[in-house]
């Protein structure tokens, strides 16, 4: 052996070097970052310990970040289209042009636009800087335009899990509380596992979680992430998920009888009579829904009677028409849901359904209080979540809300150790008392979010219209997003219900809908018909092939934003801890030409003669109060208009220049803000009484129009209703795939960053098809070999065989939205599997609710080239 | 001193942070890793597991890869106890890389650019270039991050905080408590190598 010897190696630290406060957006987790300058290289990004948004540790696409701003095949300057012709594939053939020259036609078409109708531009943005959206929400009330999509509302909009977690927990959506959960159920969900909001500071709390002892089971046709990590996997059949969690309610309610009353009395509409007529049994004089009462022996307004006396049983006669707590309704309805019945759907056995079940219900503790900070609150160690997986389908809605429901039966919602919505109530900040939000009883007494993210809360809603807008949310009015925003198939309903303008003009912020929506042909088809295009991007991607002119973004790390985790239903840690307020700010100077896009934004509303509209607009959406608000029609750099958000909410002395230095500020929470329920006299509905008429006001609307709405998706009571995929019932075509985000990848866009492409070619998963190693084996293939899946309609798609035993017999998963094709990222190009061709992208495949796509898909597999 | 990791399967979810991370502090070329997470699958439907592995330059106290070494450019630091290599003396014989039982060590031969033909960008003229083409590397459990004061990149950007590190020769210390009250072990013991990273069981 070589003797040791005395250090040899030079070591040297780097001078004059910096290190700089911003906030990570590799994906919309927006993490809390320091970027490492040296001589004006960023040389290094790290997690920014000063805050809990991340607690200073990054996942691997953050620790990435560098490679995607210095990728030598970002665009760097403003170019135009010279070919006119417009398709897949086709060159646009790029030429380089100015700023002045870009702005210039694009202000005259706005302007055109404008005198003419406003709503015929449209804007869409990715969701991957979903959290850069101030900008946007003046830009497009300035203009005058309410046709703003994310994303296209496909493949990673999580519609349904919005809406529903919305509804009932005042929140974008849920998690265990891990810091107290001892039992977690997941559904479709990898919370804590390295994806989706608030990635990184909850993997570290359910690996806390996990030592402490939490048992986490998860439902999922594939064993990877969550599953990976918990008690138990329970493979599922693709898309039945709420035939499982149904099945469970009902173990809960009839078999076990393990419920919550005085909960279900008090939070819930369980005690509201409901009449023969399916709909509530109201006040006379208030019109207010009735209960009732058992002490007084008479029906009192839910608001007068106390909710210990309010009856969850029994058949009453109020006025003379007869009625039931919609309790009971519920009971009866989940009879049908025996463990056995899910079993035939579901795959999973009955006896781990009661089994399950049972641990569950005993979890939950109910009765059982705690003492946080010198509060009592009740516990309830028990939590059912779920998210973008199970809602990917056609009955989005009752998947998301039967599992909720098991949250509702036994009480554990928004209270110690329970299921816990990302922080729905926020006391505001200390200093000034800004921004504080928190749910509050509405109509009928039900419970309305404090603060939401789109235009239209989930309650209470909107009276359905005849649509005007581009996505039809304005008929579907519990749609936040729609595929049908930027779709041929969105003509077709435009032309059935006589839309009074159609689009003529789009204006994209990095979203690449030509992979993100479904059916990539039917979006060329929409994208052609525009007469203009103009598109804000990093890089020349599939759907820039149908843009006139492309606008260079500087990018996550040279833009400022003064609210990535505000509102914090959206991305900052859960539980007890602190609150973070960081900022975004330029880190790096562009490389090129690349511009902020927001002064972008200002400078266009200057060109088009809209400056004062948008001042106005950014006024009232970052409520500007006294000196902060912006005058006239004066012209404010972006810069400035984030200094005065800062003061107007911080006070004059922290504005921009004190956030620049600081990056982030950070207090502790209070336990009345985490655990709100308790104090909060608001209900939240297990009996959606207001759905079957809101879905006849639809179909007044629509039938006549030639679309009938399938009314069992309306209905009051949750149900289990097939994908499309399910009505294939040919032998061969004997697969469900299903599409689940990978750890590595951020929508379609990560796959351009060559770390991160480097990392998933060497991952088992990422670029690969995976299927059950004997499903595999009985079909003649073997590992590697390249197959083609084929729906019944024909759509294929190609990619190479991973055979696992980690995932359902039934089921093909595949990773991120990959496959691209595009020439100016050439890096991703031909890497993994572009799961959208599968899809189809009409009616029959959305759920009639809120136009969920359902991302399943039943083909046939054939070999086509065997393994290397 | 000794400088150990403790790496707690439990806590891991496989993330990539540490790979990436170090990726991202070291510059390292194209298909060069000091750091690593494999995927393993145990067990038959549906009874199935899925570990992550994070794995690294062990630092054994007994390094085959500073045994075969010809030039004596594989060294074992006298001070900590890290295994490192001595660019100026490696010659790039590979015969460490055989020598190594965990094949954790890579010669670089690679292209020193990510983007091949398109040149080097700014972050790899900063980074990657100061690279030495024609040698064996690997990880050195961060000797500059060290001197700085700092815990190896991957230690400290772990985001579930599965990496602990320490002095191993310290009874009290975090690593060597860790170890002994959950049961930590090494990778191949078989091979008599005595790495300096352990794990605890998932």
């Amino acid at each position: 052996m070589n003797e040791i010897k005395p250090p040899r190696i030079v070591e040297t630290a780097p001078e004059g070097d910096e290190w700089i406060p911003s906030t990570c957006n590799l994906c919309y987790g927006t993490c809390s970052i320091l970027v490492h300058k040296v001589d004006g290289v960023a040389v290094k990004i790290e997690g920014n310990p000063k805050s809990t948004v991340g607690k200073g540790r990054l996942c691997g696409k953050g620790v990435s970040g560098l490679m995607t701003h210095y990728d030598p095949n970002r665009i760097r300057r403003p170019m135009r289209r010279t070919n006119p012709e417009k398709g897949i594939g086709i060159d646009p053939g790029w030429e380089e042009i100015s700023w002045d020259e870009a702005l210039n036609e694009i202000a005259g078409r706005l302007k055109k636009i404008r005198a003419d109708d406003p709503r015929k531009l449209s804007i869409q943005r990715t969701t991957t800087v979903y959290t850069m959206g101030l900008p946007w929400g003046a830009f497009a009330p300035g203009f005058g335009t309410t046709n703003v999509s994310e994303g296209g509302g496909g493949l990673h909009c999580g519609n349904s899990a919005h809406q529903i977690s919305g509804l009932l927990h005042a929140s974008w959506g849920v998690l265990p509380d891990f810091q107290y959960c001892n039992y977690a159920l997941y559904f479709g969900a990898s919370k804590g596992h390295a994806a989706g909001h608030n990635s990184n500071s909850n993997m570290a709390q359910a690996a806390d979680a996990r030592e402490r002892g939490m048992k986490m089971v998860v439902v999922d046709p594939m064993c990877n992430f969550a599953a990976a990590k918990a008690t138990e996997w329970v493979p599922i059949r693709v898309g039945t998920d709420a035939a499982l969690a149904l099945a469970m309610c009902n173990v809960l309610v009839n078999e076990l009888g393990t419920l919550d009353i005085p909960y279900l009395k008090a939070k819930t509409n369980g005690p509201y009579l409901i009449g023969p007529e399916g709909t509530y049994v109201r006040d006379g004089e208030t019109n207010e829904p009735l209960v009732w009462d058992s002490k007084a022996g008479a029906a009192k307004p839910h608001n007068v009677a106390d909710s210990e006396d309010m009856a969850l049983a029994g058949e009453f006669e109020v006025n003379g028409v007869k009625c039931q707590p919609s309790f009971v309704l519920l009971k009866e309805h989940l009879k049908k849901y025996s463990p056995e019945y899910a079993e035939e759907i579901t795959t999973v056995p009955a006896e781990n359904i009661r089994r399950i079940s049972a641990e569950f219900a005993k979890e939950a503790r109910i009765g059982s209080t705690i003492v946080i900070d010198g509060v009592t609150l009740p516990y309830r160690p028990a939590a059912a979540i779920a998210f973008r997986g199970l809602q990917g389908h056609r009955n989005a809605t009752f998947n998301f809300f039967a599992v909720l429901l098991l949250n509702q039966l036994v009480g554990a919602a928004d209270v110690v150790g329970s299921c816990l919505g990302f922080n729905p109530a926020f006391d505001g900040i200390p200093e000034t008392g800004r921004m504080g939000y928190k749910p509050k009883a509405s109509v009928d007494g039900l419970m309305a979010v404090g603060t939401w993210m789109a235009y239209d809360p989930p309650y209470p809603h909107p009276e359905p219209r005849k649509p005007e807008e581009m996505g039809l949310q304005d008929l579907f009015i519990m749609g936040m997003t729609s595929p049908f925003f930027n779709s041929e198939q969105g003509e077709e309903l435009w032309e059935k219900f006589d839309m009074p303008y159609r689009p003529e003009m789009l204006i994209n912020y990095g979203a690449n809908i030509m992979m993100s929506i479904a059916n990539k042909d039917l979006i060329a088809e929409s994208l052609k018909k525009l007469d203009f295009i103009a598109s804000f991007d990093l890089f020349l991607n599939e759907t820039s092939d149908f843009v006139d002119i492309i606008l260079p973004d500087r990018g996550y790390l040279g833009c400022y934003n003064t609210r990535p985790n505000t509102p914090y239903i959206f991305s900052h840690p859960a539980g007890m801890g602190d609150w973070s307020w960081a900022i975004q700010q330029p880190v790096v100077e562009p490389e090129g030409e690349e511009r902020i896009f927001a002064d972008v934004l200002i400078d266009l509303a200057e060109r088009a003669d809209f400056l004062a509209d948008i001042n106005t607009a950014f006024n009232a959406v970052l409520d500007l109060r006294g000196e902060h608000r912006l005058q006239g029609d004066r012209k404010y750099s972006y810069e400035e208009i984030c200094d005065a958000d800062l003061k107007n909410n911080f006070g004059p002395e922290r504005g921009l220049e004190y956030f620049k230095k600081e990056g982030v500020v950070t207090w502790p929470k209070t336990p009345e803000e985490v655990y709100w329920r308790p104090f909060t006299d608001a209900r939240v509905p297990i009996y959606l009484e207001w759905m079957p008429a809101l879905g006849e006001k639809i179909q007044a609307i629509s039938g006549p129009a030639g679309l009938d709405i399938p009314m069992e998706y309306y209905s009051a009571l949750v149900d289990y209703l097939p994908c499309q995929s399910f009505e294939c019932n040919h032998d061969d075509f004997d697969f469900y795939t299903f599409y689940y985000r990978d750890t590595l990848h951020t929508n379609s866009f990560t796959m351009e960053n060559a770390w991160l492409d480097e990392a998933a070619q060497l991952d088992p998963y990422s670029y690969n098809i995976a299927m059950n190693t004997a499903s595999g084996k009985q079909r003649g293939l073997e590992d590697g070999d390249v197959i083609q899946l084929e729906t019944e309609k024909g759509r294929q798609v190609k990619g190479r065989v991973h055979l696992t035993e980690a995932i359902h017999p039934e089921g093909l998963g595949i990773a991120a939205l990959c496959g691209h094709w595009a020439k100016g990222m050439p890096v991703a190009e031909g890497k993994g599997v572009f799961y959208n061709e599968l899809l189809e992208l009409d009616w029959e495949n959305v759920n009639p609710v809120n136009l969920t796509l359902d991302l399943c898909s039943k083909v046939k597999v054939t070999r086509v080239e065997e393994s290397r | 001193m000794k400088w150990g990791m403790v790496i707690d399967l439990k806590r891991c979810v496989g993330c990539y942070g540490c790979q990436l991370s170090c990726k991202a502090e070291h510059g390292t070329p194209r298909g060069i890793f000091f750091a690593r997470v494999l995927k393993q699958e145990e067990g038959q439907y549906p009874t199935v597991s899925q570990t992550f592995l994070p794995v690294l330059c062990n630092h054994c106290e007994d390094p085959p890869c500073v045994e075969a070494c010809p030039t004596g450019a594989s060294f074992v630091w006298e001070d900590d106890g890290t295994v490192d290599i001595d660019h100026e003396l490696c010659v790039g014989c590979r015969t460490c890389m055989l020598a190594c039982p965990y094949s954790n060590r890579y010669f670089n031969d690679n292209d020193q650019a990510y983007y091949g033909d398109q040149g080097a960008t700014p972050y790899e003229e900063a980074r990657t270039s100061q690279h030495q083409e024609g040698v064996v590397m690997k990880c050195n459990f961060c000797r500059d991050r060290r001197q700085a004061g700092k815990e190896p990149a991957c230690v400290a950007n772990c985001p579930t905080v599965a990496r602990h590190f320490g002095d191993l020769d310290d009874p009290k210390s975090n690593v060597s408590r860790l170890i002994k009250e959950r049961a930590g072990f090494t990778l191949h013991p078989e091979k008599g190598t005595k790495p300096n990273v352990y794990y605890l069981p998932a």
